[in-house]
């Protein structure tokens, strides 16, 4: 634990040497990274070398913890496209517990400039459960985009909030 | 973000994920390739004749010295190395290296998720030891996760590799992904062991966007005497997102049966790669009638706690299974730390293991074939 709230400083630090060292070191972490999601989620828009690193540990991570669904929620919004996708991919990876997040999500689907970002959306929201109105509609748009995969995501997920 | 796709026009399920096979196959020359948005695989595919016998700057790399050197500076009380232990199933066996299997024996194929194979894992000797002494128990290798902007990874690798007088060499996809951090997949091969054509080499087309990563396909063959009767397959690499597994193992399913019958001439596809799935995850992938798996009731991870990585292939047709395979345990191999095996990879290589010649199922099929010659 001591050592993960070292790599977590260390990812701030003004050395990227030291940043893609810390974040080589949460990815060998694994699931114990947890603590550390948020750091991370910030560190997949860094350098390359530390990006990937980054970005590697939070594909291994699993779910984040519950209490990161605020901070995740704001970075869903991120302008940077990589901090943007992964915040939106966690929040779905909490599932209902991320029910707080639809509105943000929903509206990521409707206008996010990044495709990749929309995609994840679509996604997310169906893990979570979202049901609103809103949500429904945004998805039930997304369903008849020109894209094959957003238009797959969104029906898949429609399916799987109305089972 | 790092890759753009064109809209497909509505098609079935199959067509639509696959396309354009025919092409490679009646092509020629190292830039044939399935997928129509990438006319060439990439730099390194202009550099895939060159042969990599030339030493490395590190020259001890894949000597074991370092390994030594490794666990003696990273732990307090270094393990002596440990036999190769094989986790397995029916009559499976450890590893041996290729090197040291007489030819005509068998044939040994690994799939290895080298998490995060870049440059910082080249700049470890100990870690890049490591990985150079596993290939070299393999005859062809399947990587996932090559990560670099640059494009010397792989031919240092198997420079390192064929540091001891082995003649390996590499065929690498393009780089894939929805984020900047984009993935390479590789086969890196034993030339004196197995041939690879490579104009039948690609990147499987996905115009419905079904995969994160499209598979990496290559056509392989045996080197045996005579040449006539030699094993050939398709090899077909695969990395799933652990986001979106149960729909990517479903596509790998339309992927699978359309490489059994991308070429009449060849009955033989083994699905390889992290599939993010135990055998009690491959759905539709899984029910694909005849096919068989290897890794059933073994941890491929480094952890030990789950089951990514598997070799998927159709059991009457490839007979040449031994019924062999392993998970390769880089602990006991190498005598390291769980740390130090993590530094590693957080994958495990897996193995199969065939026999060299053709069975004769293969021969019934060519014959079936007007004009095939064999």
């Amino acid at each position: 634990m001591e050592e993960i709230q070292k790599w977590r400083t260390a990812l701030q630090s003004p050395d990227v040497a030291e940043r893609a060292a810390a974040a080589e070191s949460l990815c060998h972490a694994g699931p114990d990274a947890a603590p550390a999601v948020l750091e991370l989620v910030q560190a997949c828009a860094d350098d390359e070398t530390v990006a990937e690193w980054a970005t590697a540990a939070l594909e291994e991570l699993g779910a984040p913890p519950t209490e990161s669904l605020e901070p995740l929620t704001k970075l869903a919004s991120d302008s940077k496209s990589p901090v943007a996708y992964w915040a939106v991919t966690l929040l779905g990876r909490l599932g209902p517990a991320a029910i707080g997040s639809e509105k943000v999500l929903a509206a990521l689907l409707h206008d996010s400039p990044d495709a990749a970002v929309q995609e994840r959306a679509a996604w997310a929201l169906g893990e979570i459960g979202a049901k609103s109105a809103a949500t429904l509609a945004a998805l039930n748009r997304a369903s008849q985009s020109t894209s094959p995969r957003l238009a797959r995501l969104a029906k898949a997920s429609l399916e799987q909030i109305q089972k | 973000m790092a890759r753009k796709k064109a809209s497909p026009p509505a098609k079935s399920r199959l067509f639509t994920i696959i396309s354009l096979l025919g092409a490679i196959l009646s092509s020629g020359g190292v830039g044939a390739y399935f997928n129509p948005d990438w006319p060439v695989i990439g730099p390194l595919v202009e550099k895939l004749a060159q042969r990599h016998a030339a030493a490395p700057s590190d020259g001890e790399v894949g000597s074991g010295k370092l390994v030594q050197a490794w666990r003696e500076l990273t732990t307090e009380s270094a393990a002596a190395p440990a036999p190769i232990e094989t986790p397995s199933r029916d009559n499976a066996a450890p590893a041996q290296p290729a090197s040291a299997r007489r030819p005509g024996e068998t044939l040994l194929i690994a799939t290895f998720n080298i998490q995060v194979f870049g440059k910082s894992k080249l700049s470890k000797p100990g870690v890049m030891d490591v990985l150079v002494q596993a290939v070299r128990h393999f005859d062809v290798v399947a990587i996932q996760e090559v990560r670099a902007s640059e494009d010397d990874i792989l031919p240092r690798f198997v420079a390192a590799i064929n540091a001891d007088g082995s003649r390996y060499d590499f065929l690498i996809g393009p780089r894939l992904g929805r984020t900047v951090s984009t993935e390479q997949y590789a086969f890196v091969y034993d030339t004196a062991s197995v041939a690879c054509d490579t104009a039948a080499s690609g990147t499987i087309s996905d115009p419905a966007d079904l995969l994160h990563r499209e598979p990496f396909v290559a056509h392989f063959r045996a080197r045996t005497q005579p040449p006539a009767r030699e094993f050939s397959f398709w090899l077909v690499d695969t990395h799933t997102d652990p986001d979106e597994v149960k729909q990517e193992v479903d596509a790998l399913a339309d992927v699978f049966q359309f490489m059994r019958t991308a070429d009449p001439r060849e009955d033989d596809v083994i699905l390889l790669g992290d599939l993010n799935a135990s055998e009690t995850q491959l759905g539709r992938l899984g029910q694909v009638p005849g096919i068989t798996w290897v890794v059933s009731g073994a941890m491929t991870n480094t952890r030990r706690n789950k089951a990514y990585d598997n070799i998927l292939f159709d059991r009457a047709a490839t007979s040449e299974y031994t019924g062999r395979w392993g998970v390769f345990d880089l602990e006991s191999a190498f005598g390291l730390t769980r740390e130090q095996a993590l530094e590693v990879s957080d994958h495990l290589p897996v193995w199969a293991e065939f026999h060299r010649a053709e069975a004769t199922s293969r021969n019934d099929i060519a014959d079936r074939v007007p004009g095939v010659q064999r």
